[in-house]
C-alpha cells in the first residue's frame, strides 16, 4: 500500500538526521498557505471545515478537534490560550519529536489556524524537557516566523496578533494529560486536575483553553489547503480519517515512524518496516503506545483505527506500535510497563499511587519465579479497582497491559508459576557496530 | 511567608535578568517557576541546591515548600551534584527489547558507578531513564542534551571515554 | 436572601439542599455517610483520595462525590450499591497495604478514618501478603514545628494538611514532595510548621500521621468525655470540644461552627486549659484579725460578705466588679447585686490582648481581648470603661474612705487583668477596707483579699458567653467542680437572696430565663433553645 506523504512530505523518514525545514523552503512547498486561506475566512468557518473533516486528536484519546474548538466560549472578556502538547512521552512513541525536529513550521502553521478560529492570541508550545534539540529547533523556526511577519502583531498583514512560545517541560509523564499540564504550565507540579470544569471553559490560568497534540495540530494545514472532504476521504471510514503517523519499534528490522491512512493493519506496516527483526516469528504487539492492551499475532491484519482496536479491547492511542518476537517474556515487558507508570504516577489519587506499584511488585515476582497461583486472579481485582476509579486516566494506562496480559497470555503466567522461573531468558543480541 | 533557617540565597543576575526576560510572556510569576529552575540548575552545574531553590522561591515569591513540591515532581530536576556529564540510559519497553537493561549495567560496569553517583574521575552520573521518545533508536541513551543511537555496550563505552 | 433549594435523592431518601451543595455535605443531610478522606468542607476540592465514589443516575462511571455540585432538582444518588461498596473496598485496600497497622501505639486510634471505614467498607484480610511494604525510613517521627510530629508512613496522601497552611493559615510551610508511590508532606529544611493555627493540621489529618506534641501518648482516646463548650483564651468564642478524663482535661478541639470559627482554633487556645492546673481554691477564707487566712463555711462567708457590702452601701462606697471571664448570668447576677446595693461604682473590664485571627470562609473572626465576655457582661448591665485610665477611675470610685468595700468577680490566672495587677492598682486596692474575691484560683488579687469564695471553672460550670461578634453562644458543663466548690451562679444566687429574699431564679437556666425577660435580643429564647451556632445580637457601636 502506497502512500501520499503528506505529514511527512518534507520529512526523509524517521531515522534520517535531517535539518530542520527553513521558512522559506517551506513556503516554497506551499506552506502556511492553509493559514493565509483561513485568515480569509471567518474563524466559525474554519471550526466548521476542521469539525467537517473529522480530524480526531492525534495525542491518544482520540476526540474530534473541531468540536473541542467549538466549545471555547465565542463571547468572553477572558483571553483564550492555545496549548499545544508536545510532551511526547508514552513510550514507543516519537513521532512528535520527528515532526518537530524535521518541520517545525507545519506545526506553527497548524498552531496559528487553531488561534485564529477560536480567537486565542497566545500559544504556549508545551515540549517534554528532554527534547532540548527539538525546543530550539522550534524557537529558531519561531523566530523565522516573527521575522517574516507570519507571527506577532500583524500576522500576514491580516491584522491578527498571535504570540508563541516554546515552554519546556521537566520530566513527567502525566504532564501529557491535559489538566496536568496546564497545572505544570502555570509552575505547579503536574497533577491532573478535577473535570469538570474543562479546560475549554476553565484552562489555563483559569481561561479557555484548547490543548492538542503536535500531530494532530501538523494535519490542520493540510485540512485548509486540500479540504476537510478530501482529507475525510483518507482512511477507513467517516469516524477515522486522514493521514497517520505509526511509530514502529521493538523487534522489527527498519524501527521508525510511517505514514499511512490511518487503518494500516500490522501486516502492512511490517512489511514497510522490513519484518520482524531478524525474520523471527511474532508473538503479541502494542498497537497505540504502553497504555494500550497488548495483542497477539492473531490480530496483525486488524486495521489500526480508533474504533476497531476498541472493538479488541485494545486502543489506537497515541499508534506507538512496540513488536514483540517470539523470544519475548510478556511478563517481563509488561512489568517493565507496570514499573514505568507506577514511577510516573503523580501521587495524588489512591488508586493510582497505590495500585500501580503494587501490580509492578507483583509482576515482578511472576518473572523471577516467585508467583502464587492465585496472583493472575488478584491482578484482575487489583486492575478492576484501579479502572474509572482514578482522577485521571493514568490508572487506566497501566490497566490496559496489565490486564491484556492475564486476559489474553495467560498461559505465558502459568508457566512462570509452574516452573519456579522465567522459561524466557533474554538474551540481547547487540547489533554489529558500523 | 513563613520565618525561614536557611539563609536565603540571592539569585545570579544572569538567572534573575533570564527570568526577567520571561515575565511578560506569562499571565502569572508562577507561571515562570519551571523556567526558572531550568535557568537556576544550569546555573548551579546540573543539580538544584537548597539555596538555589529559595532563591527561585524568593524571586517569584512562592513559599519554599511549594517550589520543593515542584522541582521533587519532575525527574530533570535533581538535588545533588552530578559529574562533568549527566548519562541517562533508556530501559523502557522498546529498548529493553534491544538490550537497553544491559546498556545501562555495562555503562555502570564502565564507569564504576551505581545508580545517580558520580565516576571517581568526576566525569559522569548515570541514571535509568523512562522512554525518551527515541525509541527508533533503541537502546539509546542520552549524554547531556545529545541522543546517542543503537548502542551496543562497546559503542557506548567508546562514547563515555570520548567525553572530556 | 432567598435560597434557591433543590431536590436530592440518595439511597432513596429525597432532600431539599441549597443549590450548588456539595454531595458529601448533602448527604448527611439524608442520613448517609459518603466516606472520605481527601474533602474537607473549608478546603479546595482536590478529588484525590477516592474513597467517596457514589452511583449518579445518568453517569456512565461512578463519581466522586466531593467534586459533585447539586445544581438542579431530581440527581439520583446510590451509595447503597454494589458497584460503590466494590470501589470503596478496592479503595480501602489500596490505602492498607502500606500503612503500617499500628494502631495499638497510634495516638490516632479510636478517631481514625482508615479504622472506622475498614470496619465499615474494608475487608477482613489482607491479599498483600508477600511484597514489602513501602516505608519512610528515618521519618517516624518528624518534629514538623513546635505543636506538631508527621509519622509519614501512616500518611495516606490526602494533602489535607498542605491545603491548611496554602489556603486556611495562608503561611504555606508544607508541601507535596516526591511522586507517585514516594510522595510525601513535610515542611522545607530548615523551616517549621509554626503558625498561629498550626495544630489544626493535626484536627483535619483523617489518619495517625500528624499528631499533637501536647496530646501525643497522653491519653486514649475512648476513655475521653467530650464537651461541646467554648474557649475561653479571648473573645473569639470559638466553640471547642473540651475533651477529659474524670476531670481532667486532656486537649481542646476546635468544634465546627460555620458562623464563629468554622473548623479552627488558635494555638494557643488550646492551652489555656492549662491554666485550670493551678492552685486551685477549695474552701472559703476570711482574714481575722491578725491579717490570717482562715478556713470558714460558705454560710459564714456569704453573710460576711453581704455584712461588708451592706455596711459599704450606707457607709461609704462599694464596688461591684466583673472580669470579662464571668458567664453573662454570673455578670448579670453581679449588676442585679449592684442594683440592690444602689451603687453606681459597677462595671466589667476591657483587656486589650494580643490580635488572635481565625481566617474564616465569612471574612475572619478576631480576638483581640483577654477575657472571653466583656460583651456579656455589658450586655448583662456592666459597662467595661474604654481604657485603662477609666479602669483606674472606676475602681478609685468605688474604693473611696474607710467604709468602702469592693467585690472583684474574678478568674484564674489565664488572661490576669494587667488593669487589676500592676502594682499601683494593688496598692490602690488595698485601700478599701473589706476587699471580696470569688474565683477559682490563688492570684495576686486572693492575696490581698478580706475573704475569698471558691468557685468553679468554666469546665465546671455551664452559661453563655458573648464573643467578639456579639454572638451569644452557650457552653456546656464538662464535669462537675469539685467538693466544697460551688459555680459562680450558685455562689452570687446564695448572696443575692442574702439581699432579696424572694429571689427566685436558682439555675443557669432560670437566671438566663429573667435576664432574657429584659433583652429584647433574646425574646422567647431559653437557655435550652438558644441553638448551637448562637445568636448573633445587634452589633453595638463600640
Amino acid at each position: 500500500m502506497a502512500a501520499e506523504a503528506i505529514l511527512l512530505r518534507r520529512s526523509h523518514g524517521a531515522t534520517a538526521l535531517q535539518a530542520p525545514v527553513p521558512l522559506e523552503a517551506y513556503r516554497g512547498d506551499g506552506g502556511y498557505e492553509g493559514l493565509e486561506k483561513a485568515l480569509s475566512m471567518e474563524p466559525g468557518d474554519v471550526i466548521e471545515e476542521v469539525k467537517a473533516s473529522g480530524l480526531r486528536g492525534r495525542g491518544g484519546a482520540g476526540f474530534p478537534a473541531g468540536v473541542k474548538w467549538g466549545f471555547i466560549p465565542k463571547e468572553t472578556d477572558q483571553p483564550k490560550y492555545l496549548v499545544c502538547n508536545a510532551d511526547e512521552s508514552e513510550p514507543g512513541t516519537f513521532k512528535d519529536r520527528l515532526l518537530m525536529e524535521t518541520d517545525p513550521h507545519q506545526l506553527i502553521e497548524g498552531c496559528a489556524i487553531c488561534c485564529y478560529a477560536v480567537g486565542a492570541h497566545i500559544c504556549y508550545i508545551y515540549i517534554r524537557g528532554e527534547y532540548v534539540r527539538q525546543a530550539e529547533i522550534l524557537e529558531t523556526a519561531i523566530r523565522e516566523a516573527y521575522d517574516a511577519g507570519v507571527l506577532g502583531d500583524n500576522v500576514l498583514k491580516s491584522g491578527f496578533k498571535l504570540d508563541m512560545r516554546v515552554h519546556r517541560g521537566a520530566g513527567a509523564y502525566i504532564c501529557g494529560e491535559e489538566t496536568g499540564m496546564l497545572e505544570s504550565l502555570e509552575g505547579k507540579r503536574g497533577q491532573p486536575r478535577v473535570k469538570p470544569p474543562f479546560p475549554a471553559i476553565i484552562g489555563a490560568f483559569g481561561a479557555p483553553t484548547v490543548i492538542n497534540n503536535v500531530e494532530t495540530l501538523c494535519n490542520v494545514p493540510h485540512v485548509m489547503t486540500r479540504g476537510a472532504q478530501w482529507f475525510s476521504d483518507v482512511g477507513t471510514d467517516e469516524r477515522n480519517t486522514g493521514p497517520k503517523l505509526y511509530c514502529i519499534s521493538g523487534h522489527v528490522e527498519r524501527p521508525g515512524v510511517y505514514e499511512f491512512p490511518i487503518g494500516v493493519t500490522l501486516d502492512e506496516l511490517l512489511e514497510a518496516a522490513g519484518g520482524v527483526l531478524g525474520g523471527k516469528a511474532l508473538k503479541a504487539f502494542i498497537p497505540g503506545g504502553a497504555s494500550a492492551a497488548l495483542l497477539g499475532a492473531e490480530h496483525s491484519h486488524l486495521p489500526m483505527d480508533f474504533d476497531s482496536l476498541a472493538k479488541v479491547g485494545s486502543m489506537l492511542g497515541s499508534a506507538a506500535v512496540v513488536v514483540m518476537d517470539e523470544t519475548t517474556c510478556l511478563v517481563r515487558a509488561v512489568q517493565r510497563l507496570a514499573k514505568f507508570f507506577a514511577h510516573e504516577s503523580c501521587g495524588q489519587c489512591t488508586p493510582c499511587r497505590e495500585g500501580t506499584n503494587w501490580s509492578q511488585l507483583v509482576l515482578g515476582r511472576i518473572e523471577r519465579g516467585e508467583g502464587r497461583p492465585e496472583d493472575p486472579d488478584l491482578l484482575l481485582r487489583m486492575t478492576a479497582n484501579m479502572s474509572g476509579t482514578a482522577l485521571c486516566a493514568l490508572a487506566d494506562a497501566c490497566v490496559g497491559p496489565v490486564r491484556s496480559l492475564v486476559q489474553n497470555f495467560r498461559p505465558e503466567i502459568e508457566e512462570h508459576l509452574a516452573a519456579g522461573r522465567c522459561p524466557h531468558p533474554y538474551r540481547p543480541v547487540f547489533e554489529e557496530t558500523a | 511567608m513563613p520565618e525561614t533557617e536557611v539563609a536565603a540565597a540571592e539569585l545570579p543576575e544572569e538567572v534573575a535578568g533570564a527570568i526577567d526576560e520571561l515575565r511578560r510572556h506569562y499571565p502569572t510569576a508562577e507561571a515562570l517557576l519551571l523556567p526558572a529552575l531550568h535557568f537556576a540548575q544550569k546555573h548551579w552545574g546540573g543539580w538544584l541546591p537548597e539555596e538555589a531553590i529559595l532563591a527561585v522561591a524568593a524571586e517569584l515569591d512562592l513559599a519554599p515548600a511549594k517550589v520543593l513540591g515542584v522541582v521533587t515532581f519532575y525527574d530533570l530536576f535533581h538535588q545533588s551534584p552530578i559529574g562533568r556529564h549527566r548519562v541517562r540510559v533508556c530501559t523502557n519497553l522498546s529498548c529493553a527489547l534491544r538490550g537497553g537493561q544491559e546498556i545501562l549495567e555495562s555503562v555502570k560496569r564502565h564507569l564504576g558507578v551505581g545508580e545517580n553517583e558520580v565516576s571517581a574521575d568526576g566525569r559522569c552520573s548515570v541514571a535509568e531513564f523512562e522512554c525518551l521518545g527515541a525509541c527508533e533508536q533503541a537502546p539509546m541513551m542520552m549524554v547531556d542534551d545529545e541522543y546517542h543511537p543503537r548502542l551496543t555496550p562497546q559503542s557506548a563505552a567508546e562514547i563515555l571515554e570520548g567525553l572530556d | 436572601m432567598s435560597k434557591n433549594m433543590v431536590s436530592v435523592t440518595i439511597d432513596g431518601r429525597t432532600v431539599e439542599v441549597e443549590a450548588g451543595s456539595n454531595l458529601v455535605d448533602a448527604s448527611l443531610k439524608a442520613g448517609v455517610q459518603i466516606p472520605h478522606y481527601c474533602y474537607h468542607p473549608k478546603l479546595s476540592v482536590v478529588g484525590q483520595c477516592r474513597m467517596c465514589l457514589v452511583k449518579i443516575e445518568g453517569m456512565p462511571n461512578l463519581q466522586t462525590g466531593c467534586t459533585t455540585q447539586i445544581m438542579k432538582d431530581g440527581m439520583e444518588v446510590r451509595i447503597d450499591d454494589d458497584e460503590v461498596r466494590a470501589a470503596q473496598e478496592g479503595m480501602m485496600e489500596f490505602l492498607l497495604i502500606n500503612h503500617p497497622l499500628d494502631c495499638p501505639i497510634c495516638d490516632q486510634a479510636g478517631e481514625c478514618g482508615l479504622q472506622d471505614y475498614s470496619f465499615k467498607h474494608g475487608q477482613a484480610f489482607s491479599r498483600f501478603s508477600y511484597e514489602d511494604k513501602r516505608t519512610y525510613p528515618g521519618k517516624e517521627r518528624i518534629p514538623l514545628g513546635p505543636n506538631v510530629v508527621l509519622n509519614m508512613n501512616r500518611c495516606i496522601q490526602c494533602t489535607r494538611c498542605v491545603r491548611f497552611t496554602e489556603e486556611i493559615s495562608g503561611t504555606g510551610e508544607l508541601g507535596f514532595f516526591q511522586r507517585g508511590s514516594r510522595a510525601e508532606i513535610g515542611v522545607f529544611p530548615g523551616n517549621e510548621l509554626d503558625n498561629p493555627l498550626s495544630t489544626c493540621v493535626v484536627d483535619i489529618c483523617p489518619v495517625g500521621a500528624l499528631t499533637s506534641t501536647q496530646f501525643r501518648f497522653a491519653e486514649r482516646v475512648w476513655y475521653l468525655d467530650k464537651k461541646p463548650s467554648l474557649c475561653t483564651g479571648c473573645d473569639a468564642g470559638c466553640n471547642i470540644t473540651l475533651e477529659h478524663r474524670r476531670g481532667k482535661i486532656q486537649r481542646y478541639k476546635p468544634r465546627a461552627n460555620d458562623e464563629v470559627n468554622d473548623h479552627w482554633m488558635c494555638d494557643f487556645g488550646r492551652t489555656t486549659f492549662q491554666a485550670y492546673d493551678e492552685p486551685r481554691l477549695s474552701t472559703p477564707k476570711r482574714r481575722n484579725g491578725r491579717g490570717e487566712i482562715r478556713t470558714i463555711t460558705w454560710d459564714e462567708a456569704l453573710t460576711s460578705i453581704h455584712h461588708s457590702l451592706a455596711h459599704g452601701a450606707a457607709m461609704g462606697t462599694v464596688g461591684i466588679l466583673a472580669r470579662g471571664a464571668a458567664t453573662t448570668e454570673e455578670a448579670y447576677l453581679l449588676k442585679l447585686l449592684a442594683d440592690s446595693l444602689e451603687t453606681p461604682h459597677r462595671g466589667g473590664l476591657r483587656e486589650p490582648g494580643p490580635e488572635r485571627l481565625i481566617p474564616t470562609s465569612n471574612g475572619g473572626l478576631v480576638g483581640s481581648e483577654i477575657t472571653p465576655n466583656r460583651r456579656g457582661a455589658e450586655l448583662a448591665g456592666l459597662e467595661a470603661p474604654s481604657s485603662a485610665e477609666r479602669t483606674a477611675k472606676m475602681l478609685a470610685g468605688a474604693v473611696n474612705g474607710a467604709h468602702s468595700a469592693l467585690l472583684l468577680f474574678d478568674g484564674g490566672r489565664a488572661g490576669l487583668d494587667n488593669a487589676l495587677r500592676s502594682p499601683a492598682a494593688l496598692e490602690g486596692l488595698r485601700k478599701a477596707e473589706t476587699i471580696v474575691v470569688v474565683g477559682w484560683a490563688t492570684t495576686e488579687l486572693t492575696e490581698i483579699a478580706d475573704i475569698v469564695l471558691p468557685i468553679a471553672t468554666h469546665a465546671e460550670t455551664e452559661g453563655t458567653l458573648v464573643n467578639s461578634q456579639n454572638r451569644i453562644q452557650k457552653f456546656e458543663r464538662a464535669f462537675p467542680p469539685p467538693a466544697g466548690v460551688r459555680t459562680g451562679v450558685e455562689a452570687l444566687v446564695d448572696l443575692l437572696r442574702k439581699f432579696r429574699p424572694d429571689f427566685a431564679p436558682k439555675t443557669v437556666a432560670d437566671v438566663f430565663g429573667l435576664m432574657a425577660t429584659e433583652l429584647s435580643a433574646l425574646e422567647d429564647v431559653s437557655l435550652t433553645e438558644l441553638p448551637a451556632s448562637g445568636i448573633q445580637l445587634p452589633v453595638r457601636p463600640q
